[in-house]
């Protein structure tokens, strides 16, 4: 009952990126092209779910005061870990992933998570958390590369849509069209909520 | 002050722990990896040097590294089919390996960018293959041009530069164009002495 709860929460009412404004930077950098938003998003899911659950089981073993420190070796160990066992033994996905899979250390919803969710609750409610937080982030990694890859490149996941006459929006797939396009999606999805507060 | 050293005691145990884990991991992986970034460069050697999967791909190493391989059509090493060599460059992010192979007159033959870690994208899309195609867009425009002398459109060159990446196309284009220059050079000069010992090998390779 309460393992669904937890799972559920980070796809919307708590959505890492839209919600609780965690690892907005990676968001940034990879939300050009639907395919990297998956990519990242598969890498974050995996992470996630294994930090959390190591970090639950030790948790109380771990003195409070240098929680922070061994928490970020155990992401840093499990983040190089995938890293070498995709390069060595799945070398196609590597070549794919590859490039996130670094930026997933500096991932605040790793270490968010982490303190906030897994140094506190059990091993399934720890898993269930990490899940759901990853596929919320995943989900907002896609809606925002869809727009950006849309406007910017006139494709989606390297397949054209909009035609040939279709000028793309370069600064859409710049830096600041990720800002752009968090921020519109942030005020939509607070107008949403505000627009639900006010009719109850 | 207990405090302390079990925190540090604690804190050595986890990193030790950690550390350990990932010795045993990198043992396991690292000669994996080694295999596969050989058969990465093999592979790709035989893709820049079509033809030469009947033939024989040579390295030709100068103080004991590799400097350039020679692609050859046959076993008897007499119809030559280009020069392949390494290009490493400085891109937007990281280093960008390439691979280029030539021919004797110094046309490209074909272009492979072997590993790169550029902005996702942007600089990645040197390596981006359009639906329905089988090879990058990008690196295709390479074929055919004259190797020293290729540059981008905005430096008045024929390779377009990709859209917002223009540090990372330029970065390719001229690292292939002072690598092939340089080589050209050096292959010329070790060709006329070979000329002379063995009546000129090199005229086999205007064929292709």
């Amino acid at each position: 009952m309460a393992v669904d709860k937890e799972f559920i929460k980070g796809i919307y009412a708590e959505n890492p990126v839209f919600r609780l404004m965690l690892g907005l930077c990676p968001t940034l950098a990879v939300s050009t092209s639907v395919n990297n938003a998956f990519g990242m998003g598969a890498s974050v899911i995996f992470v996630l779910a294994c930090s959390n659950l190591v970090i639950s089981i030790v948790r109380k073993i771990v003195p409070s005061k240098i929680r922070i420190p061994i928490f970020i070796i155990i992401i840093a160990t499990f983040v190089t870990l995938v890293d070498l066992v995709l390069a060595g033994f799945l070398p196609d996905l590597h070549k794919s992933l590859g490039l996130f899979i670094p930026l997933i250390v500096v991932n605040c919803i790793i270490l968010g998570r982490a303190e906030a969710f897994a140094s506190k609750n059990g091993i399934f409610l720890s898993m269930a958390d990490g899940l759901g937080m990853g596929i919320g982030f995943t989900l907002a990694l896609v809606i925002i590369s869809t727009f950006r890859e849309i406007l910017g490149n006139g494709t989606w996941l390297g397949m054209p849509v909009l035609g040939s006459t279709f000028q793309p929006v370069l600064l859409m797939i710049l830096p600041p069209g990720a800002f752009l396009m968090i921020g519109f999606l942030i005020g939509f999805f607070n107008w949403l909520e505000h627009r639900k507060s006010v009719s109850t | 002050m207990k405090d302390i050293f079990r925190f540090a005691i604690t804190l050595t145990v986890v990193a030790l722990s950690a550390a350990g884990s990932l010795v045993w991991i990198n043992s396991i992986t690292k000669p994996k990896i080694r295999l596969q970034q050989e058969n990465v460069l093999t592979e790709a050697l035989a893709y820049v040097l079509g033809g030469s999967e009947k033939g024989v791909i040579e390295p030709v190493q100068e103080n004991g590294e590799i400097v350039y391989y020679k692609g050859f059509r046959d076993k008897d090493k007499t119809a030559l089919i280009g020069y392949a060599f390494l290009v490493p460059c400085q891109g937007y992010s990281s280093t960008i390996q390439t691979l280029v192979a030539i021919d004797s007159s110094g046309a490209i033959l074909a272009v492979k960018i072997l590993s790169q870690q550029e902005t996702p994208g942007l600089g990645t899309r040197c390596e981006e293959i359009l639906s329905g195609e089988s090879d990058p867009w990008w690196q295709r425009q390479f074929v055919g041009q004259n190797g020293s002398e290729v540059a981008v459109d905005k430096d008045g060159g024929p390779i377009r530069a990709i859209t917002g990446a223009t540090i990372t196309s330029r970065a390719v284009t001229n690292g292939i164009a002072s690598r092939t220059r340089y080589l050209l050079e050096k292959i010329r000069c070790t060709s006329d002495e070979q000329r002379t010992l063995q009546n000129d090998i090199i005229g086999g390779s205007h064929g292709r």
